[in-house]
């Protein structure tokens, strides 16, 4: 069943892997933005939880011919999401204009179909309930609400930046379904310190993404999967692009930061 | 603008400033409806502020604009309007709200007894303090991790006060440079004009991770490379490893760990072959050494570089129109003076002195605090110098050490033997916001604000292409029972009858703001940025730096001293030669990654998820040679190793990383805390022990890249 449906605005994404060090900025930026609890020890597949992973692909060549680049993978928000149909609950949905695929904690009942459907290892599970250092509960933002055990989670393109840039036009007199450029970023993309990553919408061809993402060097991950990403990458080295048509969790490509806990 | 008129800005300033026109209402549904699990922490709900502050977790200088909502941090971001952030920010800074609540934080003043720590009052705590130090007289020393604060100023007062010389900076890249700028002649301190330069050459300098102003660095090749677009800047990489900015660069060239110095004189070889000269003072001694030090053979010796390698890099130098060379250690620290000042012998080769793009020569920031020492002072003292001759009893140990941000027990080299030594210090005071390896060994603890919890003002940290100024004012008082050091200095400088001019940290800032006006400058931002005013572009109205600071901006000046005593003379130093082999056949290359930590903060909780499984897991963590190396010695993908030097061994995992030269093992800092929590603990070993200190050639101080290690 495709659960496609056309949408005015498309949030997007493009990231240039030719500009992305791997520092990681942009996975803490995302944790503290969106209240996930942080863990002693990364190598427990059954507590990290990384909405944005930062993968290292390597060229296979030896030294030194070798050749590295780092690939940050938020969620793809797919046009066409294969986590939707299969959800019974309809805890993950991509009905709202802007096209990202929503999680409503509530509503899950924690069944996993979503994380085994999603080729791209975007979904994470509480397996235990949220524990911050005694006192760090304190610093939990407003912007997204804590996650108990037994549910489903993952990047949602930080929606309540969404929200507040529609709700900041209306009150300037904006146009809330036409929002510039820099009204709405996401946290990874607004931490990133060499700008490996820009956001806006596809569909506005005054929005850098929507020239980017036809590049002759823009690709998405498994295009032949027809999920149609929402998120690009871009590249000039051809070693890169031809990973993309390549599964980031088989492990065979190294460097594999968490993310291990799907079902 | 009067001191009065600014004491009132501040104060003000402390109440936040709004920045956003619109405060965002909580806004996602879901997290309204999904509020139904009471056994979890619930989000809070209501509109948030921004409030500028200034992150020194690490050396990027970014100022930041801290979310609050019901006055309480919760998240930190780049401000966009502060250049050496320009919204970026590193993996350490954007975790300081949470850092607030480490489990590290000291809570208290803490006073040793026996083997424990124990809790005491703040009186107590300057009592003692008051105490141990009047005994000691003028038997007192202090070390700082902080050279961009008047922070600093304050302690290196107190020290002379007391009739002592010996205040030192903690190892850093910027003290090395500070001392091969001095040594090359040069007034004040280099800065690099990164964002007007059309090519930049880093050798060993890793400028997007550890070296100088690393936010804004990257920032600038950000804007210099927008995506699809016209490239303004090429960026070439010398470095050991293909580490994180070589896999962004336009061109890698690996290069020993140690041979930076050897490499840049190398390219200053060919380009006088090619008929550069300075011009300038020192230029026929400068040929001369190049020329029997540092001939292509030597040079293929010492880097493995071949001379055509090595040519090409001289070639790309020449012909860009506005070349920049960086030149330091790989890993941050240990690299001396050679490395720096063999890069900057180039840049001067190339023309590139007070040019666009170039190098300049910035003012010093101004002695406010009476009696303390400049920074040139400091400067000509070597901590790890010191402490060497402190373990090996040719030096007495003080009777009181001042250990201000700084963590020695942990990140100097040869650390057992430094922790040994520092263990001969009669009184260790550590002024600390966290329980690091110092605070553990500390005879007194005395518990830092964050600096969101205090006011602190930082002076063009290193790499800055113009003098900055930046103040941050408490977003938040205390969350814990700490105290800013340098009151706790000023006023038990007062109890013991040294005058040092101020009565609160807060006035030394405000008089140093002061003291900032004569150099004449403007509050920095989005459309006044200063490497466009260093082009003349876009001239900002000049404003006083009250002014400017009071509301979270950096307040930048073009103001240059004179490098006409510049020379090359003694830019060439020592020989290029081959690492020295023997029982010891391998370089470490040690790597200094921020996501895993500072010198002086270790891996914080949020940053844990970010570490490979091929960089640590279960307990241990990885060393990372390629594959012909590893079959060289014997080991391989995931075999556990010893890695010894002559002054200390490491346990690790093999990594097979073919990004890594022949003959050398990479290994990342940052591990093997033993103090700290359980986030930073259980994850491998403290790398600093096998790093071994050996004299450094034609300059005789302390150096360490380059350490030669085995695998036992
Ligand atoms: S912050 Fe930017 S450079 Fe750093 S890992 Fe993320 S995308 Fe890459
Ligand atoms: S868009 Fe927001 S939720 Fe998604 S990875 Fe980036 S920061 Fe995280």
């Amino acid at each position: 069943m495709s659960v496609q449906r056309e949408f005015h605005t498309k949030w997007g994404m493009v990231i240039d892997l030719d500009k992305c060090t791997g520092c990681g900025a942009c996975m803490v930026a995302c944790q503290v933005e969106n209240n996930i609890a942080p863990t002693p020890d990364a190598s427990d597949m059954t507590r990290v939880l990384t909405w944005m992973l930062v993968y290292k692909l390597e060229n296979k060549q030896k030294f030194p011919n070798y050749d590295v680049a780092y690939l940050p993978r938020p969620c793809m928000q797919c046009e066409n999401p294969s986590c939707v149909p299969v959800c019974p609950v309809v805890a993950t949905t991509k009905d709202e204009e802007g096209g990202i695929v929503s999680q409503i904690y509530p509503r899950c009942i924690g069944c996993r179909y979503c994380m085994a459907a999603c080729p791209y290892h975007v979904r994470y599970f509480n397996w235990f309930d949220p524990q911050w250092p005694a006192g760090m509960e304190k610093t939990l933002t407003p912007f997204s609400s804590t996650r108990p055990r037994g549910v489903v989670e993952k990047c949602h393109f930080c929606h309540h930046r969404f929200m507040a840039a529609k709700e900041k036009a209306r009150a300037t007199g904006g146009e809330p379904m036409k929002l510039a450029e820099d009204a709405y970023i996401p946290a990874c993309v607004e931490a990133c310190p060499t700008g490996a990553l820009i956001f806006g919408n596809l569909k506005d061809p005054t929005h850098q993404v929507a020239k980017l993402s036809h590049s002759k060097n823009a690709k998405r991950l498994l295009e032949r999967l027809g999920g149609k990403p929402q998120v690009y990458y871009m590249s000039k080295r051809q070693w890169v692009l031809d990973m993309l048509d390549n599964d980031l969790g088989d492990g065979s490509h190294g460097g594999v930061t968490g993310g291990g806990n799907h079902g | 603008m009067g001191r009065r008129a600014f004491i009132g800005l501040v104060v003000g300033g402390t109440a936040g400033t709004l920045l956003t026109p619109i405060p965002w209402k909580l806004t996602d549904d879901a997290s309204i409806w999904s509020q139904n699990w009471p056994w979890i922490p619930r989000v809070p709900n209501g509109d948030f502020e921004l409030k500028p502050s200034l992150s020194k977790l690490d050396n990027s200088g970014v100022g930041v604009n801290v979310v609050t909502v019901k006055g309480r941090p919760c998240a930190v971001y780049g401000n966009p309007e502060h250049p050496l952030s320009r919204g970026g920010i590193s993996s350490l800074a954007v975790n300081e709200a949470e850092l607030l609540y480490s489990p590290s934080r000291v809570q208290s003043p803490l006073k040793r007894e026996g083997d424990s720590l124990i809790p005491i009052s703040w009186d107590d705590a300057k009592a003692l303090l008051a105490e141990k130090l009047k005994a000691a007289g003028s038997d007192v020393a202090c070390v700082s991790g902080d050279d961009t604060g008047s922070g600093t100023d304050v302690f290196s007062a107190f020290v002379a006060a007391a009739g002592s010389k010996l205040c030192f900076y903690m190892p850093a890249e910027q003290v090395d440079a500070g001392r091969a700028w001095q040594r090359l002649g040069g007034q004040g301190m280099v800065g690099y004009d990164i964002e007007n330069a059309d090519m930049v050459l880093a050798i060993g300098a890793d400028i997007f991770e550890s070296w100088g102003t690393h936010v804004r660095n990257a920032q600038a090749f950000n804007k210099a490379n927008p995506m699809g677009g016209e490239q303004a800047m090429r960026v070439v990489y010398a470095s050991p490893i293909k580490n994180r900015g070589a896999a962004v660069a336009d061109a890698w060239v690996p290069v020993l760990p140690g041979s930076e110095a050897a490499l840049a004189l190398g390219i200053a070889y060919h380009l006088i072959q090619g008929g550069a000269t300075s011009g300038g003072p020192g230029f026929e001694a400068f040929r001369s050494a190049v020329r029997s030090g540092y001939s292509p053979e030597k040079v293929q010796q010492a880097t493995g570089l071949t001379p055509e390698q090595v040519a090409d890099l001289a070639k790309r130098l020449a012909s860009a129109k506005r070349p920049l060379v960086i030149a330091g250690s790989s890993f941050g620290q240990g690299g001396g003076q050679n490395a720096v000042a063999a890069g900057l012998a180039l840049n001067l080769l190339l023309g590139r002195l007070n040019k666009a793009g170039g190098i300049y020569a910035l003012p010093e920031a101004p002695a406010v605090v009476q009696g303390s020492m400049p920074r040139r002072q400091i400067l000509a003292n070597d901590f790890v110098d010191y402490m060497l001759k402190v373990g090996a009893e040719q030096t007495k140990a003080p009777a009181v050490l001042l250990a201000y941000e700084a963590n020695p027990a942990y990140a100097l080299p040869q650390t057992e033997l430094m922790a040994q030594a520092l263990d001969k210090v009669g009184f260790l005071v550590s002024f600390s916001s966290f329980m690091d390896e110092t605070a553990a060994m500390a005879d007194l603890v005395l518990p830092t604000p964050l600096v969101m919890e205090r006011t602190e003002d930082m002076y063009t940290p290193y790499g800055s292409g113009w003098v900055n100024y930046t103040v941050a004012t408490p977003v938040i008082a205390p969350v814990f029972d700490a105290v800013p050091a340098a009151d706790v200095l000023l006023q038990v400088a007062s109890g013991l009858g040294h005058n040092l001019g101020f009565e609160s940290f807060e006035d030394v800032v405000k008089a140093k703001a002061e003291a900032l006006n004569a150099m004449g400058g403007f509050a920095a931002g989005a459309k006044a940025e200063p490497w466009k005013v260093r082009v003349g572009g876009g001239a900002p109205s000049s404003s006083g730096v009250s002014d400017a600071v009071q509301a979270g901006k950096a307040w930048v000046s073009m103001a240059t001293v004179n490098a006409s005593g510049l020379s090359l003379a003694k830019a060439a130093a020592g020989q290029a030669a081959a690492p020295a082999g023997g029982e010891f056949p391998l370089v470490l290359a040690p790597l200094f990654e921020l996501n895993v930590g500072s010198s002086k903060v270790a891996i914080p909780p949020h940053n844990v998820s970010t570490i490979r499984d091929t960089e640590a897991a279960n307990g241990h963590f990885f060393v990372r040679m390629n594959s012909a190396t590893a079959s060289k010695y014997g080991t391989g993908q995931g075999k556990q190793v010893t890695i010894a030097s002559k002054t200390g061994s490491i346990k690790a995992r093999v990594s097979i990383d073919e990004g890594v030269m022949d003959g050398v093992v990479a290994a990342p800092l940052g591990f093997g805390h033993t103090a700290w929590d359980k986030f930073a603990q259980n994850k491998g070993d403290n790398v600093s022990k096998v790093l071994t200190v050996a004299s450094e050639p034609g300059v005789a101080a302390p150096f360490w890249a380059g350490s030669m290690v085995k695998i036992a």
